[in-house]
């Protein structure tokens, strides 16, 4: 008996080194959560038609992981040397993300033209504070279309404002056309402007729009030292018209609420075929039950 | 009357009767590992899957491994039992209930697994609810569910003589609830022409049954794989290859069954050389299909040099090199040497293949699974390479030890309760030649 129980003693033993601690998880939690959090804020600039819009992305890196901080508040401001004039506040959303948009009219900029666009995060109890700016030069990018010897062409016109506020032309830079598909821009051409600040470029015709055949085109200058990212867009009907499937109803693609015909069928004919051997079998042993009534036992 | 008239349980009573301090033993070492499990699942349950190694990427991993072994196992069982029940097999006898409760059990437990991958058990009712006929996940559902119903029908069929027997035994010393019981599922059998005559034909029907059940449901866990669009799942073959896989491992776990119950219950006299050698032969044919059967699948994969699939190929000769060789080498040649070469054909060496083969079967179910995962056609956004790298926690790897020891326990639980070698009609195995022995 002893050597038995000196064995349960040893097997518990064994588990029980196996066994990790009850707060492992726990542990690993608080050694992860004590590591200092860092906030981190960055900041994307657009000029599109009149406005800038501004979206900043507030993230928070503690430890290896970096997660986006949601219901925080992001100041923006727009600055030049000691002035500064507060542009509005947006808060945080699951991504992390707040935008601001706004005309550029009246902003006060630099003698150059530029003008420094800044986005706060002030901070919390948890979370240290963080700042990112952008400084870019509003610039307007206008499209038109129009049909020369039955050829589609698309004008692009890109302009800046002069010290006088009046309008001039973006020379020399190249702009970017692209028509917006499901999840990503089409690029379909890119445009140098001349003197004048325009440029223009054959349209192609196998470009599928709407039903109507409406077509959004964006014209971009990306990633510009002075003018930053501008967006001008338009609409025109040159698409191909889009053709919806009408399905049968009821339909029965895979896909679809309703199964395919022929698999409803064989599952019923396999399922019908089984069960049916199932209840022979049950009804055999109701029978033998039955019949023990009138025999005697085996010994 | 079919059954003899002096005591055919007198040999077998003491393993019913009482159980021995080693048994007792024995158990309490299961409920152990069971506890380790139960605290593993607490884990999962409070923290979530986040103590697993399952990510974004590999979103399946040892559980699904885990579930395919099990079920490949219990489908071998009715594979097995039901054809040498209707081919009459001369030597099933002795061990055809083992093959019985390899099903049954190994049926209750690989869904579990299943319940152990899904990540909102709260919503497990939605499968009833709005499943679709469409989805493979439905006819799984559908297919495991018929197979319990069918397997537990078979194996009470089976058990129904020797029910009966343990009713009438007056000799037998069991406390009275545990005759009671005898006698409720004994359903008044005693033997007589018509009774055995219904009996034979519900048998025989229901033999035929769970070996068509069992190769349409191992085929439906297999189109799970097969019809989507993976590297590595998308065959035609997987089907049948499954089910080869699944009889071969199930093969290698009736031997090991076989040695461990001849062991501990001394049934030296009823379980032979013979038995060994005959299953070991099956398990030897089973090999050879499966080398065929991987081979094919792998050479025209490898020829096709569709990039995926190529990509997936490097993988198993990288990364998984052992493993594939374990699996896919070791896995199918050693059979072939051991049951093959008559040197080598003895109890033990027999035994030994056969654990081989079992690790050999686990392992090729995790390189069917893990390593498409590791290599998916889209990349996820913002994917980190811990999430396109798979590795078991600790928590899985106790929930598979538990998953074995519930095999184990439910097993032995059922050799207490009935006798694990059939008596009704059982003769001791005589010392004869044999070709293969």
């Amino acid at each position: 008996m002893k050597r038995v129980f000196a064995f349960f003693i040893f097997l518990v033993s064994m588990v029980s080194l196996v066994l990790p601690p009850l707060n492992a998880y726990s542990e690993e939690k608080t050694d992860s959560t004590a590591a200092p959090a860092e906030s981190r804020l960055a900041m994307a600039y657009l000029c599109s038609s009149d406005s800038v819009i501004l979206t900043a992305t507030l993230s928070i890196k503690k430890g290896e992981s970096t997660l986006a901080l949601e219901n925080a508040s992001i100041e923006f401001t727009v600055s030049t040397g000691a002035d500064s004039k507060f542009l509005g506040k947006a808060m945080t959303n699951q991504e992390g993300i707040a935008v601001c948009s706004f005309p550029y009219t009246g902003l006060p900029a630099g003698t150059d033209g530029m003008i420094s666009y800044t986005a706060r995060f002030t901070g919390s109890d948890k979370y240290p504070g963080a700042e990112s700016s952008f400084h870019a030069k509003p610039a307007k990018i206008r499209l038109s279309f129009s049909i020369e010897d039955s050829l589609r062409i698309l004008k692009v016109t890109a302009t800046q404002k002069n010290e006088k506020g009046e309008e001039v032309a973006i020379p020399g830079e190249t702009v970017l056309i692209y028509v917006p598909r499901l999840f990503s821009l089409l690029k379909i051409g890119e445009i140098a402007l001349d003197a004048k600040g325009s440029g223009t470029l054959e349209f192609p015709k196998a470009i599928v729009g709407d039903t109507l055949g409406n077509l959004v085109v964006m014209a971009k200058i990306e990633e510009h030292d002075k003018f930053g990212f501008v967006l001008g867009k338009n609409t025109i009907n040159w698409g191909v018209h889009k053709q919806y499937y009408k399905a049968e109803v009821p339909s029965r693609e895979l896909w679809t609420p309703i199964a395919p015909l022929w698999m409803i069928i064989t599952l019923l004919i396999m399922l019908a075929g089984v069960w049916a051997h199932y209840m022979y079998a049950v009804y055999e042993l109701v029978m033998i039950k039955r019949l023990s009534k009138k025999d005697k036992p085996l010994f | 009357m079919e059954l003899q008239q002096k005591n055919p349980l007198k040999e077998f009573a003491p393993q019913l009767e009482r159980t021995s301090i080693q048994g007792y033993a024995w158990i309490l070492f299961l409920l152990m590992v069971i506890g380790v499990g139960v605290y593993a699942f607490l884990q999962q349950v409070i923290h979530g899957h986040e103590v697993t190694g399952m990510r974004d990427n590999v979103v399946w991993g040892v559980y699904i491994v885990n579930f395919i072994f099990f079920m490949g196992v219990s489908y071998a069982g009715a594979l097995i039992s039901g054809t040498l029940h209707l081919f009459k097999t001369a030597w099933r006898k002795p061990i055809i209930r083992m093959a019985e409760f390899i099903t049954i059990i190994a049926l209750l437990i690989g869904p579990c697994f299943i319940l152990l991958c899904i990540g909102r058990l709260d919503k497990l009712h939605y499968l009833v609810i709005f499943g679709r006929i469409q989805s493979p996940i439905t006819w799984d559902v559908i297919a495991i569910s018929t197979d319990i119903f069918g397997c537990f029908i078979f194996l009470y069929l089976s058990l129904l003589r020797d029910l009966a027997t343990l009713r009438d035994y007056e000799l037998l010393q069991l406390p009275n609830w545990r005759k009671k019981i005898y006698k409720a599922l004994a359903l008044g059998y005693t033997g007589t022409p018509e009774q055995q005559e219904r009996l034979n034909r519900a048998t025989d029907i229901m033999a035929a049954m769970v070996i068509a059940i069992a190769i349409i449901v191992y085929s439906v866990l297999a189109w799970i794989f097969s019809v989507t669009l993976q590297p590595g799942w998308h065959s035609t073959i997987f089907g049948p290859y499954f089910v080869i896989a699944a009889v071969y491992s199930g093969s290698a776990v009736l031997i090991l069954c076989m040695w461990v119950f001849r062991k501990v219950y001394h049934l030296e006299e009823y379980i032979t050389k013979k038995h060994f050698v005959s299953v070991g032969v099956i398990m030897l044919v089973l090999a050879a299909f499966f080398g065929y059967f991987t081979f094919s699948d792998y050479l025209t994969k490898w020829y096709g040099s569709e990039k995926n699939d190529e990509l997936l190929i490097q993988l198993l000769f990288k990364k998984f090199y052992w493993p594939f060789i374990i699996s896919n080498y070791v896995g199918v040649l050693l059979p072939l040497l051991v049951v093959g070469i008559a040197k080598f054909r003895t109890i033990t060496n027999i035994t030994l293949t056969s654990i081989v083969v079992v690790i050999a079967l686990w392992l090729n179910r995790y390189i069917i699974v893990v390593p498409t995962l590791e290599s998916p056609y889209l990349p996820i956004q913002d994917s980190r390479p811990e999430w396109l790298n798979y590795s078991a926690t600790w928590v899985e790897w106790s929930l598979t030890a538990t998953g074995v020891a519930v095999f184990c326990l439910l097993f032995t639980l059922a050799s207490k309760f009935i006798n694990i070698v059939p008596v009704t009609g059982l003769q001791k195995e005589e010392k004869k030649e044999d070709i293969l022995v």
